[in-house]
């Protein structure tokens, strides 16, 4: 058992990043608008788990909290306002569907050739591997908040209060936008 | 301890299917969600390459990008209700004021 939970263990990351994928592949393809919430609630809750396998924790909250607590509800909320039924006859997809998805496969399969150089060729770039490291004495891995903390506050301080503004701006122009017009 | 190869990987499907998305769907909120999407295959590299390299500014600038993305995604909602007021519509092609 023990073995088992530590071989499962190993390959978390990778159920993960599929349940991820997957979620993002229903959130296209669904007809209704909701199961498209759906799909999307799972691959942020699944890039949370692939947070936690990376070990960086307090990422992982955050990401709960602020996508599946905060933008899945925005969302939702737009939707129940928004009547779509009206306009399901017109189609799901653009009429140009085809010639997307063709040029997004070229670019997918350009860069999977880049992948594959990576693990299969002979002469492969020696691959990066992930290594837990120290930074200015605190351990990223075990005190992740506090390191993260020391990040934020300390060494990049000014994007952080630049973004506190662009997130007032944002408030403003919310309301500005969705207000009723009245003279 | 996953490979980089894998993350990176992950990260680009994620990607390559919110493009997808974004190119074509109709629907405005589903193009929202698809650039939310994104962000998150950026966020999941930041997370990677901070972890390889053993420093904090990967998942500092991870946080920053994730409440840069609450902002746009208010701004872009507040947008598509101001839009369906005026059109009476959320289709892209639909929206077509700037058409001459």
């Amino acid at each position: 058992m023990e073995s088992l939970l530590a071989s499962i263990g190993q390959y978390m990351f990778h159920i993960f990043g599929l349940m991820a994928v997957g979620g993002a592949l229903a959130l296209i393809f669904s007809k209704n608008a909701i199961h498209s919430i759906v799909g999307f609630l799972l691959s942020m809750l699944a890039v949370a788990g692939c947070y936690l396998t990376l070990s960086a924790e307090f990422l992982a909250v955050a990401q709960l909290l602020v996508y599946a607590g905060g933008i899945v509800v925005l969302f939702l909320f737009v939707v129940m306002l928004v009547e779509m039924t009206k306009y399901k006859e017109k189609g799901l997809f653009q009429t140009q569907a085809p010639v997307v998805v063709a040029v997004v496969l070229a670019g997918a399969v350009a860069i999977i050739s880049v992948f594959w150089r990576t693990w299969f060729a002979p002469d492969a770039a020696k691959a990066l591997t992930l290594s837990p490291g120290l930074a200015q004495g605190l351990d990223v891995a075990n005190q992740n908040a506090q390191a993260v903390s020391r990040g934020l506050f300390a060494q990049y301080l000014l994007p952080f209060e630049i973004l506190s503004v662009i997130l007032l701006v944002a408030l403003v122009g919310a309301v500005v936008l969705a207000k009723t017009e009245r003279v | 301890m996953p490979s980089m190869n894998a993350v990176l990987f992950i990260s680009f499907l994620l990607f390559s299917v919110g493009v997808a998305g974004v190119l074509i769907r109709r629907n405005v909120l589903i193009i929202l969600m698809c650039v939310e999407l994104m962000l998150n295959a950026a966020n999941l590299n930041l997370v990677a390459f901070a972890r390889h390299s053993g420093t904090v500014a990967g998942q500092a600038f991870a946080l920053l990008v994730m409440g840069l993305a609450a902002a746009e995604v208010t701004i872009g909602l507040a947008l598509v209700v101001a839009l369906y007021r005026k059109k009476d519509t959320i289709q892209v092609d639909q929206i077509n004021l700037l058409k001459g």
